[in-house]
């Protein structure tokens, strides 16, 4: 018998049918007539013979794709107009169409780890376990601002059940999440800076002990003059909370300061409506549910393995290698299930030192785990800001100028502050076209707990003010303000005032969206007094165009690495860190799209370093983008290996394979097709496993001017939300009715989760307008660290949100995609604002808007106008004026502009400045000698600065030792 | 404040603890001045439950004792000897996850998570004593309960959906499929 017959023999015995054979009888003789089912049909034996030896799989078994090859393998819905599917594209075709299969991209999809989360099976910081557990314990400062002349902890290690103490002497090298300001130790050296300032932390076998020991650390203290308020960190004091040697500004607690000045700024004095305004925010803390916990454990081999709920476990990585003297191959990071990020577990933490410190000296697992109070002393909030802000219309309704001056209150440390600094400025000239920007900013150090990156990083209290200030315009113009956004927005492909390269923009869609659907016509400036809506816009960037250990690695942003075996499911390599906001999910996504494959085939590991390849983490808004690019580009490469090998067993062109659920088949005959199984298999002969590795980095952009990477990202998100409130005018307090929330995220990947994003979003930003803030008395103690104190609104303070997704389809985005993390909380706090004073005719200038505020700013609106019960109120009324029609028509110009330039795949450069005769093509200043581009200020300017602005009236200690 | 002395009882009696958690009767060592959160997380190794705020104000810690929701953080161990305790660990029956358990992850419920074992045990209970509940009462269920991610609409309507599962409305069965089915149903 020759080794053919045998495997006829085996065929035969298999009872199996080959594949073609059987869709003859079901699809009838013409449709079987193909040339490739020909080719299958001829060449049989040989191709069975190679599926069917003995040993082999069976390629019918479940999950192999095998069977019922005449199932819906493709949602003809969801399969882009462009690759013959049904579903529209009215922003055109985009580079990943011929990806889909129209699965699972674009469904509603459960988070991949929410079993574990709804069995309680998820582990998070404080549910690692691990034999041999100690408890650590942090010795924390009870002074603002003292210098520590010795710490004593002998006391302390005599008590039983104490393992081991630490101080600064045990690491004394600095750390910081951003290069250029590593101001932070692990314990303090020299000076504790705000009350909470880790100073040392104990090891004790059980917690009670370690509480115990912790309160027998002896410290001496010697005290300094503390600062609190934000502007005394501009003026020069004896002592510093930092010392920033030669780069130090002067003698004060300036952090970082920026000046910019684009446009031509002498045009603002042509306005005319104004508005101008000094706003006061007040800090607010992240508020997530899971307190920072971190468990560290030295293996037997000395390797360090640091469990921590992070955002942005790169860093941290970073950070423990220098501070523990160690190479960064010695540590693995291993991040947990994450209790709620937002921003607030995006640095390298003390604590996590502590717990790796205390971890090497007792040679046992350390676990610290925060009370409330700690989180936060700890905090990393939004910064409380003074912002004074002024924006410009001219008499044809253009913005003709926005000035800015923004003052952060940074407290004790730098965190993130260089790019906050940045950020309350840039982020919020951007979607509209505007003839000038003047913006000047400063952070300071003060003795309160440290401000860092939080949800809407920077942008939020800046744009609350320009929205704010957009809704005052139009009144003293006497236009609708949707309309007045709607005339001057940016078209797709253009570049902002400062230079930002904005792709795909869906703002028109967002505000005509919501404008329609919460009846805005119907409502606005016609409701009763008490009733009120507004309008607020936003704009975030998905993903920072530069990383921020950049410089001098040149490593991509993002990496993802798949490998597939034999049993044909998915290993996904990725390090970005899913903090709840289903980052997993949405790379799984990815490559499942690609693949063709059901989530269930897909497997995420995210959590390890020694495992995942470096990823920058959870910030910025950068995973799904970033990721999601990186995971198509690794998956297609596995794609192709797959249809090369469906290709030769089938003999059909590759150009004409497609992929569906688990089968790889012809495009036209979608039954002549193979299973994904039998697929990899073939494909695997030479090599085993299939492995692939995919990378994202982003496009060179941007200006070159001091800070021009600041704000810089590869694509933009929008969003316009009406919220509609209800104010009672005898007691000021505001309920928040409903809130239409329209956000351009590019393409919903999972629509489940960007409607849960925006949702959340409103509910986080709406604390801050209704409700949060950080206290702090007049001693500068912080008033209410606990959740009871810090008023996170419940259940009962929502609103009915009503999401509303706009698809933009984003040119680089993965299918199309932007984000929807941050940008969506940004809108919220103007539309607020505009609907009180819609209802009651009361601006406001300092958030949050409790009922104690606003009811005195009835008051106060009450004796201006000589009335005695607030009831009497006159709400504001709207007359239309001329220029509405003027700006309709602009609106609707525009509006026909943008949609030629959204498909035109390769469209002529548009620049800011067209609306004021600039020409489009060339960067403004290159044709007008009065179009600015200045980042340090010029005399004129420092003789009369504003607030923030005065930080620049101090010498850098380099410079003036030259000048010396 | 950090460096005023913590009320800590150094030398408090121990006792043997029982109650039935979960449906089965446990028995372990404890302080009487012990939290029921400590009793359940350190001592029976009953993890799901969470702590958020150490004051009963997060609602993470909820659990079901005899079948009403309650703050673990605000239990004493001893008060609650001999009781009938549920924890989020309670909920499924092997594979088979409770409806709002399921509901839950489809519906978007739970994002980051840590809140959702409190607002599981929550809504298991309203709807073991309301299976038919309007959206005013499962909000007014999860009033005590604090979530940072959803907005707690995506909570609401994860209830919602549970209820019409549990009572057979709107076409959905009362059956849930296994969380980690042994036999997957791959179709193909």
């Amino acid at each position: 018998m020759t080794d053919l017959d045998d495997r006829d023999d085996v065929f035969e015995d298999l009872e199996v049918e080959p594949e073609v054979p059987e869709y003859k009888s079901k699809v009838g003789k013409k449709r079987f007539k193909t040339k490739a089912a020909k080719t299958i049909e001829t060449e049989k034996s040989e191709i069975v013979g190679y599926r069917q030896q003995p040993g082999k799989l069976d390629f019918t078994r479940p999950g192999s794709g095998g069977s019922s090859p005449l199932s819906e393998r493709r949602d003809p819905k969801m399969i882009p107009r462009s690759q013959g599917g049904e579903l529209e594209q009215p922003w055109g075709p985009h580079r990943h169409d011929s990806l889909v299969t129209g699965r699972v991209i674009g469904k509603r999809t459960a988070l991949i780890d929410s079993k574990w989360k709804v069995t309680g099976q998820a582990v998070y910081g404080d549910d690692v376990r691990l034999p041999g557990e100690i408890i650590g314990r942090l010795v924390r400062s009870d002074r603002h601002y003292a210098r520590v002349l010795s710490v004593d902890v002998t006391e302390a290690e005599a008590m039983p059940g104490v393992l081991a103490t630490a101080t600064g002497l045990d690491a004394p090298s600095a750390f910081g999440v951003l290069p250029v300001t590593k101001d932070e130790h692990a314990m303090a050296i020299e000076k504790v800076r705000h009350i909470g300032d880790i100073i040392a932390c104990v090891a004790a076998e059980d917690e009670a002990t370690a509480r115990i020991a912790s309160q027998a650390v002896r410290v001496e203290y010697q005290d300094l003059d503390p600062i609190f308020d934000m502007r005394d960190g501009l003026k020069d004091s004896e002592n510093p909370i930092h010392d920033r040697g030669v780069y130090h500004i002067g003698e004060s607690n300036v952090q970082k300061r920026v000046f910019q000045r684009f446009g031509r700024i002498s045009d603002i004095e042509d306005s005319v409506a104004s508005y101008e305004r000094d706003w006061t925010f007040k800090g607010v803390n992240h508020g997530f549910t899971e307190p920072h916990a971190v468990v560290a454990h030295w293996d037997p081999r000395g390797r360090l393995t640091l469990y921590t709920p992070q955002q942005v476990p790169h860093y941290v990585h970073r950070a423990l290698a220098d501070v523990l003297n160690i190479p960064m191959h010695q540590i693995n990071v291993h991040r947990t299930y994450v209790g709620g990020g937002f921003g607030g577990k995006s640095d390298p933490f003390p604590h996590e030192m502590c717990a790796a410190i205390l971890a090497r000296k007792t040679g046992r697992p350390v676990r610290i785990t925060f009370d409330r109070e700690e989180v936060f002393w700890t905090n990393r909030g939004r910064h409380p800001s003074r912002i004074s802000m002024a924006i410009h219309a001219d008499e044809e309704g253009r913005f003709s100028g926005i000035e800015t001056d923004a003052l952060i209150d940074g407290g004790g440390f730098a965190s993130f502050g260089h790019v906050t600094t940045y950020y309350n400025g840039v982020l919020h000239t951007a979607p509209y076209e505007i003839g000038a920007f003047h913006y000047t900013g400063a952070r300071v150090w003060t003795n309160k707990p440290a401000s860092g990156a939080m949800r809407g990083h920077g942008a939020v209290n800046s744009r609350c003010a320009v929205e704010v200030g957009i809704d005052d315009i139009s009144e003293q113009l006497g236009v609708d303000p949707i309309d007045l956004r709607l005339a001057n927005l940016l078209p797709p492909h253009s570049a902002t005032i400062t230079g930002f390269r904005v792709t795909s923009i869906g703002m028109r869609e967002c505000l005509e969206r919501v404008r329609k659907e919460s009846n805005w016509e119907k409502k606005f400036r016609k409701m009763p007094l008490g009733k009120g809506i507004g309008v607020g816009c936003g704009f975030f960037i998905s993903g920072s165009g530069l990383p921020i250990h950049w410089d001098p690695n040149k490593f991509p942003h993002a990496t993802v690495h798949l490998k597939i075996d034999m049993d044909g499911g998915v290993t996904v390599h990725t390090g970005a860190a899913d903090i709840g906001q289903g980052s997993d999910t949405v790379v799984g996504q990815a490559v499942a799209e690609v693949l063709g494959l059901p989530m269930d085939m897909i497997r995420i590991k995210s959590k390890e370093s020694d495992t995942s390849p470096v990823d920058l983490g959870s910030y910025s808004s950068r995973v799904t983008f970033m990721n999601a690019n990186a995971a198509v580009s690794a998956a297609m490469e596995i794609r192709s290996d797959l249809i090369t090998a469906a290709s030769s067993i089938l003999d059909l062109d590759e150009s004409k394979l497609v992929l569906g659920d688990r089968r790889i088949f012809s495009k036209r005959n979608p039954e002549v097709g193979i299973s994904y199984l039998e697929a990899l298999h073939k494909a695997q002969e030479d090599r085993g496993a299939l492995v692939a590795s995919g990378s994202y980095r982003t496009p060179p952009m941007g200006k070159m001017h001091k800070g021009a990477a600041a704000g810089l990202a590869p694509a933009y998100s929008f969003s316009a939300y009406v919220a509609e409130v209800d104010v009672d005018v005898e007691t000021g307090s505001i309920k928040v009715e409903k809130v239409w929330a329209a956000h351009d995220c590019g393409k919903a990947l999972n629509p489940l989760s960007v409607e849960g994003q925006i949702i959340g979003s409103c509910h986080m930003g709406l604390g801050q307008v209704i409700s949060e803030e950080m206290k702090y008395g007049r001693t500068g103690n912080l008033l209410n660290p606990d959740l009871l104190g810090y008023k996170i609104p419940t259940v009962h303070e929502m609103p009915e949100v009503v999401p509303i997704i706009v698809e933009s389809n984003d040119p680089e985005g993965p299918f199309g995609a932007k984000e929807a993390g941050e940008g969506p909380l940004l809108p919220i706090l103007p539309a607020v604002c505009n609907a009180v004073y819609d209802a009651i005719g009361v601006r406001t200038s300092e958030l949050p808007l409790t009922p104690d505020k606003l009811f005195r700013s009835i008051e106060k609106a009450c004796s201006k106008k000589g009335i005695s019960d607030p009831r009497d109120l006159p709400n504001p009324k709207l007359e239309l004026k001329p220029l509405s029609k003027i700006l309709k028509k602009r609106a609707k110009d525009h509006s026909s502009r943008d949609r030629k330039r959204r498909l035109d795949s390769s469209p002529e450069a548009y620049f800011n400045g067209q609306l004021f005769g600039q020409e489009p093509s060339n960067p403004p200043e290159e044709n007008d000698p009065e179009w600015m581009v200045q980042v340090i200020p010029d005399k004129e300017y420092l003789e009369n600065p504003k607030l923030a602005g005065s930080a620049w009236l101090h010498k850098e200690r380099r410079h003036r030792r030259a000048s010396e | 404040m950090a460096g005023l002395p913590l009320p800590i009882a150094g030398g408090a009696s121990t006792k043997v603890w029982s109650a039935t958690i979960n449906g089965k009767n446990q028995q372990c060592i404890i302080k009487e001045h012990d939290l029921l959160l400590d009793v359940l997380r350190d001592g029976l190794g009953s993890l799901g439950t969470k702590r958020g705020c150490d004051m009963g104000t997060c609602g993470c810690c909820s659990i079901l004792i005899d079948g009403k929701p309650r703050l673990s953080c605000m239990t004493l161990a001893v008060e609650v000897e001999g009781r009938s305790i549920t924890t989020v660990e309670g909920l499924s029956d092997g594979h088979h996850l409770h409806p709002i358990q399921t509901m839950f992850a489809e519906c978007g419920g739970s994002q980051c998570g840590f809140c959702t074992p409190g607002f599981l045990v929550v809504s298991a209970a309203l709807l073991d004593t309301n299976p038919e509940p309007t959206r005013q009462e499962a909000e007014d269920a999860i009033e005590g309960n604090l979530c940072r991610c959803t907005g707690y609409q995506q909570i609401v309507d994860s209830i919602m959906e549970a209820s019409k599962m549990l009572t057979g409305i709107g076409g959905q069965q009362p059956t849930t499929r296994p969380a980690s089915d042994p036999n997957p149903m791959f179709g193909g």
